[in-house]
Formats: C-alpha cells, sequence, structure tokens
C-alpha cells in the first residue's frame, strides 16, 4: 500500500480555498497474477476555511494576497511544499482567466510542490465540482443519470454524469456575484447580467439603488435559464440569450439527457439546500437571491433535488482528489525521466494507429512535425489507443516506427513517451528499448486521451510500478 | 470382526475398517488416485458384504485418522450421544440401513440415531444404499436451522443467491443479485464469493448486501465468503454480517492447509453472537467437497466419502444454519462424470442429513469434467426430491467468477413447482409482496431486475 | 485558403466511422443472447449488463431459460470442453520450431484422472530433452497444453518470442523451448533437473471457463527440484486477449525473471 498527498486549490472569483487530501492506493491483484494498482481511499484530511478572493481590480486576482492566503494554510495543516506530490489549481471566474492564470502560476510556483500545477477550463471544472459534490459517486452507486450544477459567484458549471460516465459538460456566466451590491447600491454588474437584464427590459448601472423586485426578476430569469439549458424546462425559446452567455471554451450538454436527481454545489447551492433568512444582500451580492430563484423554479422539483456531499467546497476538494489517476500496472520507463508536466498530447486517430501499426514512418512523421509547429512544442505525448492482443511481429513493427521517426525528429535530450489505452505498454517499451537508440523511453498505458490534451506524469509509485497521471484540457500561459 | 469373505467361491480380505471402507465406496476417481479403492467390481461387493455385517462399535473403535492425531477426530468421538451410541453399537451396519428405509422409523427416531454415530458409521451406512435408498432416507428427514429465517420446513426447498463477479465491482454484484431476487432466489442466503481476500473488500461488499437486504426488507442472510480469519475482522470492524463462512476438510491436517483450525471456527461463532447482525442462533456457514483432503495430502489413506462424512461430523459442533458440498467443482481426478458426480452429490446430502446438519448442495461441474448442464438438472432435480434444504442460483448457470457452472436463477423454481415445494415462507410473501410471485408460480414480471433499479430511486 | 490538413482529418474521421459500422456488422454472430422483453425500465437494464459480464437480462419463458439463451450458453460449454480434449494444432507448433515430448500421461483421460502421471517424464522422453536442449541455461522456457489447447494456439506465438528475445536483452542464456503434450505444472520441476536450468518457467492452458477457453499461466520456478513446495512457484495467470494480454505477460515475466536470477529465488520468497 501507498499513500499520496494531494492538495487542491480552488481560487474563484469570490473565494478561495485549500484542501489537503490523502490518497491511498493498494495492489488489487491477487498473488497470481500481475500487479494491478487502484486508488482505494480518497480521505479528506485539512480543509481551509473559505477566503474571499483577494481582487486587485474586479476581476484581476491579487497574486501576492493569494500567495499570503495559500502560505497560511499550508502551515495551519502542517505540511510544506515538499510534502505534497499531486493536486490541481484551479482558477475559476467569469473572465480574465488566461491574466488570472499568469498570476497565479508566478505566485504560487513556489508553494504547489514539485507537482502541483495550474489546471482550468470550463469543462474540467463542471467535472471536477459534479465529482466533489458527490454527484459522480451517485451516479456512479446507483446507475442512474445525474446532473451537477456548480452555481460560483461568476459562472455555472453543468455536468451530466449517466451511471458515473460523464457524458455531458457546459459552463455558463450565472452566477451569485455578477451583481455586487455595497450600502443598497448596486456597484458592479457584468455583462452576462446585463445581457440577461436587458433581455427582460431592465436597464441597471452602477451606482442604481438595488432593488429587490428587480434583482428579483433578474435571479428568477438565471435559474430559468438554467433549466433551459439542462433540458428541465422548454417554457420559451432562449437559446440566443443562452448562447450569449455560455462561458467561452465551454462543451454543449447533451440533449435528451434526463436525470434521475439534480444536485448544487458552490457558494450559492448553500442556501438552496437550507432557508434563505436575512438581508438578501448581506454577502453584497445577489447570491441569496439567485438561489432562492433556483430553489423556487418547479423545474428543479424538489422529489429530484440530490442533497451535495460538499456544497461551497465541490470544487476544492474534487481538485484535491479527483484530478489524479493512476497509469496501468505493468509499464516501462527510463529511470529519472518523471515528472513531467504539462506536455501536449498527440493523440492518432484509429485510421492513423493502424498505418503506424503496418510501419508507416511518412504518415506518422508528417503528423508529428506538424504538430510540434502547432503548439511550439519540443517536448511531445504520443497518445493512441494501440493493438489490443498483437502479436510480437506487430508490436516490433510499432516500436521501431514509432523510435525511428521520434528519433529522427525530436531534439537530442527529449525523451519518447507513448501512452496507450490498450495495456501493451510493457512490451512495448521492452520492444522500443531493444532498438537501441540510446535516447530515454517510457512506455504507459492505461490513459485515455483526447487531442488537445495535455499530460503530467509524475514520479513513480508503488515501488516503480505504477505513475500518477493528470490529464488537463486546456492550459494557458 | 470379520474382515474376510468368500463370494461366489472367491476369497477376499481386507486389512483393516479403513481398508473395507474405501474399497465398498462406489467407484470414484478419487478413491484410484488416492490407490485405495477396489481394483474389481466384485472386491468392491465383497467389501460391500464385510462392512455390511461390522458393528457400530467397530466402526466407533476404528476411526480413519487416529484419536491422538486429530482434533476432528476427537470433536466427533467426545460429543457423541452415550445413551443413543449404547443401545445401537451392536447393531451391524445392514442393521441399521434397513432401520432407516424402514417403515417402523420415524423422523424423530433418525434424528436421534444420527447422534449417536460416529462419522465413520454414517460413511459405512451410505456405502450399502443405492441412490434410490439415498434419495428415500434422506427425505424421512429435515434439519432445520434458524439465522433471520428458518430453513428446512418440509415442503420448502431454497436457493443461495450467488452474484459473483470477476473483480468484486459491488454494481456488478448488484446487478446480477436484483436479477436473481426477480427470480425469486435468495431465500437461504445473498451469499458472494470475493475474489479479494481483504477485510476492507469483504466489508465493502457486505455493506452493500446489507444496504439491499435493508432497503427491500427481504426476510434472508447475507454473507460473503472470504477465508474465515478475514470474515472474523471485516465484522470486528464494524461490517455487517449474518453468517461466517468456511471451506472444511474431513482431517485437523487438512483444515489446517485451509489455514485455520476448530479454535478460529469457535472464534467466529463468539464474534457472530457479539457483533453479527443476524438474529441467529445459527450463523455459520460451511461448504465441503469429496477429495479436497486428498488434495492436500491429508485424507490418512482414508476414501473421500468417508472424509466428507468427517466434515459434517466437524460442521454440527459449530451449528451452521447451511452446510452444502459444492459437488462437481473439484474436478475429474475426484469425480471423474456425471455418474460419480450425481452419486457424490445425493451420498453427501445423505450423510449431511444423517449427521444433523441443514443440508444444501452447489450441484456443478467444471469444462474438463465428462458432464454437462443435463446431468445438474438431475442431480438438483433428485435432490429436491431427497428434501434438500437448498441449492445454488446464478445467473443462467454460467459463474464468471468461479468459472465453473452451477444451477440457474431458472431452475429453482421449475422444481419447486414439479414437486410442490415453496420458498422460505417469509421470503415467500415477499416475492409476492414485490409482484414476483403469484399462487406458487413466478409472475409475468419475475426475471426484470429492474423492478429493484425502479424502486430504488 | 483550404486547411489542408483540416480536410484530411474530416476525410480520416468519416472513414473511421464508416469503418465502425462495417466492424459492427461482422461482429453481430448467429448466436446472440435473448433480451428480457419490455423491462420496466431498458436503460437501467442497458447499464446493468454493462457492469458484469454475467447473463443478466435473459428473460425467460415460463420459469425457464429462452432458445437462445440455453444455446449460446451450450455453445460456449462446447468450446471450451473442445478446447480441453482437442490437441494443440501441429502447425502452430511447427511455425514456433518446438518439438513435442510427452509425459507418462499418454492420453487424455489417463492426463485429466492421473495428475501424477501428467508431472512426469519417462526415460525416453527425458533422453530426448538431454539430446535436444541447450544444457544449464539461465532460464529454460517451454510450453504445455495442460487443460487448455486453444489457450496455447492463442497466446503462444505472441508470449514466446518477447520472452525469449526480452531474455538475450538482457544477455541471459536462453533454453531451447519445446512442447509438452499431457504436462501437468509440477513436470517443470523434472525439466529443471534435466536441463540444470537456474529458470524454469512453463507456459500452461489454464481450466477452460465459459467466458474464455484461451487464458493461460506461466509458472516459474527458481533452482526447481522434484518434489519442490508449490509454494516456490511464481505465477503469472490470466493471459489471454481480455486479461493480461500475452505480450505484455511476457514483458513482465522477462522482469521477473532477472528478480529472481537477483534474489535467486521464486514463490513466497521472492520479494516483488
Amino acid at each position: 500500500m501507498a499513500e499520496i498527498l494531494s492538495v487542491g486549490i480552488d481560487i474563484g472569483t469570490s473565494t478561495t480555498q485549500v484542501v489537503f487530501s490523502r490518497i491511498s492506493m493498494d495492489n488489487l491483484a491477487g498473488y497470481f497474477t500481475a500487479p494491478r494498482i487502484a486508488i482505494t481511499n480518497k480521505e479528506i484530511i485539512y480543509k481551509s476555511p473559505v477566503y474571499f478572493t483577494p481582487l486587485r481590480t474586479n476581476i484581476l486576482i491579487d497574486g501576492e494576497k493569494v500567495r499570503d492566503i495559500i502560505a497560511k494554510e499550508y502551515k495551519s495543516a502542517g505540511f510544506s511544499p515538499e510534502d505534497v506530490d499531486t493536486g490541481a489549481v484551479i482558477i475559476t471566474g467569469e473572465s480574465a482567466r488566461k491574466e488570472n492564470a499568469q498570476v497565479v502560476l508566478e505566485n504560487l510556483s513556489n508553494f504547489a510542490g514539485e507537482f502541483v500545477v495550474s489546471t482550468a477550463g470550463p469543462d474540467l471544472e463542471s467535472i471536477i465540482a459534479g465529482k466533489g459534490s458527490g454527484a459522480y459517486g451517485y451516479s456512479l452507486e446507483n446507475d442512474l443519470p445525474v446532473i451537477n450544477l456548480d452555481v460560483g459567484g461568476g459562472t455555472t458549471n453543468i455536468v451530466q454524469f449517466d451511471c458515473g460516465e460523464t457524458v455531458g459538460k457546459a459552463c455558463f456566466d450565472i452566477g451569485g456575484r455578477l451583481i455586487r451590491i455595497s450600502e443598497g447600491r448596486i456597484t458592479y454588474i457584468s455583462e452576462s447580467a446585463r445581457e440577461i437584464a436587458a433581455s427582460l427590459g431592465i436597464d441597471i448601472m452602477p451606482g442604481d439603488v438595488a432593488e429587490v423586485s428587480e434583482l428579483r426578476q433578474i435571479t428568477d430569469r438565471m435559474a430559468e435559464l438554467l433549466a433551459q439549458a439542462t433540458g428541465l424546462s422548454h417554457r420559451f425559446r432562449t437559446r440566443e440569450l443562452l448562447e450569449k452567455i455560455r462561458t467561452s471554451g465551454s462543451s454543449l450538454l447533451k440533449e435528451d439527457f434526463s436525470p434521475a436527481k439534480i444536485c448544487f454545489s458552490g457558494g450559492v447551492a448553500e442556501y438552496i439546500y437550507k432557508k434563505n433568512e436575512g438581508d438578501p444582500f448581506r454577502f453584497g451580492d445577489i447570491g441569496p437571491l439567485l438561489s432562492e430563484s433556483i430553489a423556487g423554479n418547479e423545474a428543479f422539483g424538489k422529489e429530484r433535488l440530490l442533497p451535495a456531499k460538499e456544497t461551497i467546497q465541490a470544487t476544492v476538494v474534487g481538485a484535491g482528489t479527483y484530478t489524479t489517476s493512476l497509469s496501468g500496472s505493468t509499464i516501462s520507463y527510463s529511470p529519472g525521466i518523471f515528472p513531467v508536466k504539462s506536455v501536449p498530447v498527440l493523440k492518432l486517430s484509429r485510421l492513423e494507429c493502424e498505418a503506424v501499426e503496418k510501419g508507416n514512418e511518412d504518415l506518422l512523421r508528417d503528423k508529428v512535425v506538424w504538430f510540434m509547429e502547432q503548439c511550439d512544442t519540443s517536448l511531445i505525448i504520443l497518445a493512441m489507443e494501440g493493438p489490443r492482443d498483437p502479436t510480437y511481429k506487430e508490436l516490433t513493427i510499432l516500436g521501431s516506427t514509432i523510435v525511428k521517426v521520434l528519433d529522427s525528429v525530436l531534439s537530442k535530450d527529449e525523451p519518447i513517451i507513448v501512452v496507450t489505452e490498450h495495456d501493451i505498454a510493457k512490451a512495448l517499451g521492452v520492444v522500443m528499448k531493444q532498438l537501441g537508440s540510446g535516447r530515454r523511453i517510457a512506455s504507459i498505458d492505461g490513459v485515455k486521451v483526447e487531442g488537445n490534451d495535455y499530460l503530467d506524469i509524475g514520479r513513480p509509485l508503488m515501488n516503480g510500478l505504477v505513475v500518477p497521471v493528470i490529464v488537463k484540457t486546456l492550459l494557458f500561459g | 470382526m470379520r474382515l474376510d469373505t468368500t463370494i461366489l467361491g472367491k476369497s477376499y480380505s481386507f486389512r483393516s475398517v479403513k481398508d473395507v471402507l474405501a474399497k465398498a465406496n462406489e467407484e470414484k476417481s478419487g478413491d484410484i488416485l488416492a490407490g485405495v479403492a477396489a481394483t474389481s467390481d466384485m472386491e468392491r461387493i465383497a467389501a460391500k458384504e464385510v462392512l455390511s455385517n461390522l458393528l457400530v462399535r467397530d466402526l466407533r473403535e476404528n476411526p480413519v485418522v487416529p484419536y491422538e492425531e486429530d482434533e476432528v477426530t476427537r470433536m466427533n468421538q467426545d460429543s457423541l450421544d452415550m445413551d443413543v451410541y449404547n443401545n445401537i453399537k451392536n447393531w451391524t451396519i445392514a442393521e441399521l440401513r434397513e432401520y432407516i428405509l424402514g417403515y417402523d422409523s420415524t423422523e424423530a427416531d433418525i434424528r436421534r440415531l444420527g447422534r449417536g454415530l460416529t462419522a465413520e458409521a454414517v460413511s459405512a451406512v451410505t456405502k450399502l444404499m443405492t441412490n434410490l435408498d439415498l434419495i428415500y432416507g434422506a427425505n424421512k428427514v429435515r434439519v432445520e436451522a434458524t439465522c433471520n429465517t428458518t430453513i428446512g420446513k418440509r415442503g420448502t426447498m431454497a436457493t443461495r443467491l450467488q452474484p459473483n463477479h470477476s473483480t468484486d465491482n459491488v454494481e456488478g454484484i448488484t446487478a446480477s443479485l436484483f436479477e436473481g431476487l426477480s427470480y425469486g432466489n435468495g431465500d437461504a442466503l445473498l451469499g458472494v464469493n470475493p475474489v479479494n481476500d481483504t477485510s476492507a473488500s469483504l466489508g465493502e461488499v457486505l455493506r452493500r448486501l446489507d444496504e439491499i437486504k435493508r432497503t427491500f426488507e427481504i426476510p434472508t442472510q447475507i454473507c460473503v465468503l472470504g477465508h474465515i480469519t478475514t470474515q472474523i475482522e471485516a465484522v470486528k470492524n464494524g461490517a455487517p454480517c449474518d453468517m461466517i463462512f468456511q471451506s472444511i476438510a474431513g482431517s485437523e491436517k487438512g483444515n489446517r492447509a485451509f489455514g485455520f483450525s476448530k479454535d478460529t471456527v469457535e472464534e467466529a461463532v463468539l464474534v457472530m453472537r457479539e457483533k453479527g447482525t443476524a438474529k441467529g442462533p445459527d450463523r455459520m456457514y460451511f461448504e465441503t467437497g469429496q477429495g479436497s483432503e486428498l488434495s492436500s495430502d491429508a485424507h490418512f489413506g482414508a476414501d473421500q466419502v468417508t472424509m466428507e462424512a468427517r466434515c459434517y461430523a466437524f460442521a454440527r459442533e459449530f451449528h451452521p444454519f447451511m452446510v452444502n458440498t459444492v459437488v462437481g467443482f473439484i474436478g475429474p481426478e475426484y469425480l471423474y462424470d456425471s455418474k460419480q458426480v450425481i452419486r457424490a452429490g445425493l451420498e453427501d446430502h445423505f450423510m449431511g442429513k444423517l449427521s444433523g446438519i441443514p443440508m444444501g448442495c452447489d450441484c456443478c461441474y467444471t469444462n474438463h469434467m465428462m458432464a454437462d448442464q443435463n446431468d445438474i438438472d438431475n442431480l438438483a432435480f433428485l435432490l429436491g426430491g431427497a428434501g434438500i434444504n437448498y441449492i445454488i442460483g446464478v445467473p443462467t448457470s454460467d459463474d464468471i467468477m468461479l468459472n465453473y457452472q452451477t444451477t440457474a436463477y431458472h431452475d429453482i423454481q421449475a422444481i419447486r413447482e414439479i414437486q410442490g415445494l415453496h420458498p422460505i415462507r417469509e421470503f415467500e410473501l415477499w416475492c409476492e409482496k414485490m409482484g414476483i410471485m403469484e399462487n406458487g408460480r413466478l409472475t409475468k414480471r419475475a426475471g426484470d431486475a429492474t423492478l429493484f433499479t425502479t424502486l430504488r430511486r | 485558403m483550404i486547411d489542408e490538413k483540416l480536410v484530411q482529418l474530416i476525410t480520416e474521421e468519416v472513414l473511421r466511422q464508416l469503418e465502425e459500422r462495417n466492424f459492427d456488422r461482422e461482429k453481430r454472430q448467429v448466436l446472440g443472447e435473448s433480451a428480457l422483453k419490455d423491462p420496466l425500465d431498458p436503460d437501467s437494464l442497458a447499464r446493468m449488463k454493462k457492469r458484469t459480464t454475467a447473463r443478466i437480462g435473459v428473460g425467460k419463458c415460463g420459469p425457464r431459460l429462452n432458445t437462445q439463451t440455453l444455446l449460446k450458453l451450450r455453445a460456449d460449454h462446447a468450446s471450451a470442453r473442445d478446447s480441453v480434449f482437442a490437441d494443440v494444432d501441429q502447425k502452430v507448433l511447427d511455425r514456433m520450431g518446438l518439438f513435442t515430448v510427452v509425459t507418462d500421461a499418454g492420453d487424455k483421460n489417463t492426463y485429466l484422472t492421473r495428475p501424477d502421471l501428467g508431472r512426469h517424464l519417462n526415460d525416453e522422453a527425458v533422453q530426448v530433452l538431454k539430446t535436444k536442449c541447450v544444457m544449464d541455461p539461465d532460464v529454460q522456457i517451454y510450453v504445455s497444453d495442460g487443460l487448455s489447447s486453444a489457450a496455447v494456439e492463442a497466446n503462444v506465438e505472441r508470449i514466446l518470442p518477447i520472452l525469449i528475445e526480452g531474455c538475450k536483452g538482457l544477455g541471459l542464456k536462453v533454453g531451447t523451448p519445446f512442447f509438452m503434450k499431457f504436462g501437468r505444472v509440477a513436470a517443470q520441476d523434472q525439466v529443471a533437473e534435466i536441463t540444470g536450468a537456474k529458470i524454469t518457467c512453463v507456459l500452461i492452458g489454464e481450466r477452460p471457463g465459459l467466458a474464455t477457453a484461451e487464458s493461460m499461466s506461466a509458472y516459474i520456478v527458481y533452482n526447481g527440484y522434484v518434489g519442490i513446495p508449490e509454494a516456490k512457484r511464481t505465477v503469472v495467470s490470466n493471459i489471454h486477449k481480455d486479461g493480461l494480454t500475452a505480450v505484455e505477460a511476457g514483458a513482465y515475466i522477462v522482469e521477473m525473471f532477472q528478480l529472481m536470477l537477483d534474489q535467486k529465488a521464486s514463490g513466497v520468497d521472492l520479494v516483488k
């Protein structure tokens, strides 16, 4: 058995949080067969308080103050950056993602441990929040279609799970802090909130008096938009408006998806589950109003409501515990090759994969050269489904094609890294090493990636049997 | 004590009671492999003749494994009901057979008789029985036991629902389990053979079985059949569990090869009394099978039927709720073909009943045996007639984890209907409430596992 | 301007989809399992079937199995039995250049009922091995039918070359591979004594189940001798296309060899 320490850091438009969790893994294979290492337990061992994210402007994060928070929390948890094996920093927010990511990368690189990385993108956030909220686990255990809406300050991240499988994800600029209020007056209104207000014929500007009835109309419309987006309501056509407020880079949800359970996470979700009392503007935003509007929308009927295991902390818990997976347990790599971080993945299609298996060097070379130019990178990971049950001969052709091409294209010091879905990595590694280019080689399986993905592969664990893998769908900076 | 005989002008003599027992056995490949079998049919009949004239006391005084060397022998000898024994010790085995089959003995008589018989005597009389004798004799007796519900009542035939999965995936187990329940299986037990023998893994499966049992208010028992020590650990760690299971052998050496002893079982009984989730009092489950002692060289030169009888002598000391022989699992080197498997199934069931334990049977075969599903249909049906407590149920007869075939979810109800049998009463009522059974038959809706998934939402 | 890469990608995707459609058609077999008619929740049933390879959701006639389900079962059983009772295709052995020795079992029925005979080679067979095999290798690998000839036919051409090449890659002296008919695992102990191999590895067919008849195991022993305790064997089981693939098993076993030579041990004595 082995344990790794994972950190999750969520820096949102409104809040910032840190969790530490311990991920246990063990060899599940019987004595009489090859090893099969799997994650056996995930335990959250430390949760920070929820901080308001320090901002320099309305949208730009104050990197130094964020760093202070993280430093303080590492200390309170009793860990130093070197203790951390894996994890993820998630930067959420309706705008300035790229700029904020840069700020975070600059300020947190010392704290993030060797393997912690900045990663984000609305789709991944949706999935992570759905896992952290418990919606994923419920869907998996009960064989049911479940939808999770993580309603935060700036965005609502939506994910559809069917039987524990992610079948759709999307993100909309709907959130509790899109309109901010101070001393009875509106101080900020986001672009998307303005669009939504305009669709109702309401024209509000910063400096206006905050009218509950007017703002409630807006939050009611926001709730209705979420119901429309998730296919739960068809009361009126909002396709155009929905397109306008879709977060850039977001995917589309699966149509004809009928969830058995609906789960809400995120800061706004708190008051969907419990009664909202007191001044609606006590947090200086429309969060409480939005949660009332969602709770009051019939489309999200109470009988289908699934209580979230985590609400405001769903994303950070998800980031800390669900972003890391393990490779297959029979793999091959040169000593010292890992960790690698944020390496772009060249995914071969099935057809290309078959061509390479038949020894088509030209096709592979063209593809690799083109990809490296596109990504402006010197290091790539070559990914493919791989043959399922190859003969030795087939394997040697595949191995030698890869080695010949990459050896001629990669610069001198870069390693050859191949990942496959099917369980062939150790054999492929042996074959590639025997071809003896002298270059460092890694062959890892059990990893499913898509084109446009990036991979982090961490230090080997469990006596070198497996490596931790983080698949990232979008990267910036 | 006479150990020789002359039949049709030919003389036969035997070295010992153990030798007589072995050679009187119906032909089994395992006895041939062990080198203890009769070398001809005539020698077999000669041995039966000698055996028929031995006295009950001869069998008691010549256990096949010495008292000093073996705790199974000691337990069996020391716990014998001496009043009963003294009444019958001078009976010949022939007389014993005729008493069991005769109209004069009642069910209560035979139940009482069993308490005065050592395993060797139980084995001896079995060797003089034909297959129909074994069915007729066994059918005279019912052995009831109570865990959450009571098994073995006359007119009932139950199943252990065995929703095994090749990686212990709880959702996969649940899917098979719902399928089985929808066919009215599972009144004896919801019991999984695990792949991973760790207390954490057993606990995970147990918790799921418990959740399903409670959610749907199923009147039955749950168990995950890991090693006895792992199960004890799981229960101590708080896993819900109605019964603890162990595979047993007919000698202390055989049990040690399985990694436990009498003390281990005693600990299990205590743990279950304190921490088990069943009402009880019967909270143990054992499996046996002819030939297992030979495979661990723990047979002491005895035949496999006698060693099997000794398993039941061991089992009865712990008041199990269920005991079953996994009759065709061990392979053709012990039971060669369907003829031997069917014979062994009938023998084991009869011996279990006579020993006073609540007996079931896993009517099964492996793919390297001379047997197929037709033979297993036969055995299950014959055992229904013999009044067996339960058989096994798996999806369509194919167990994807143990890689063998046993009775299907579809089999029990056919046998029940033909032989006028019913599930355990509470369970039948539950099936009716769920819309699975009606008037002793499966309903149109039966066989739809989604009955449970729709309710679970 | 037309992005040629894009055109190429789209073309490939269309081709791929067409190909998948053809693939599905080929996969459709005569004996499918009949499905339950009108389940309350068809989606839920489909999900459950994804969770297990057990034959669930099959429906019934009266209390009994539907005909398709029954015939599929019988077909799978027949296939399993064929793999027990048929001999390994000589062409496969010829392609791999394997000569054959036969144990004392002599025929299939004796083999099935007398495990002791399947563990022993007579003087003649011993002589053949002594003449044809390289003596005192670091690793002696051989193939045996065990309980499934189908396992040998499906896997041997995949696993044997990578084992041999892998050993050579480690600079090990590899013995002459051969085929042993009617062999039990423990026959490897006699092979170890005859060849004087440091490591003896038998690739042997497992008892077939209904799901697959093609599963192979590798039993590996360091410094084997007749009568060595079973616990001293290292086993790698479940080698077949849906389990541990043959080439991958081969690469894994080569590492085991190295580990055994380093530690001079196998089985429970080996620290993995």
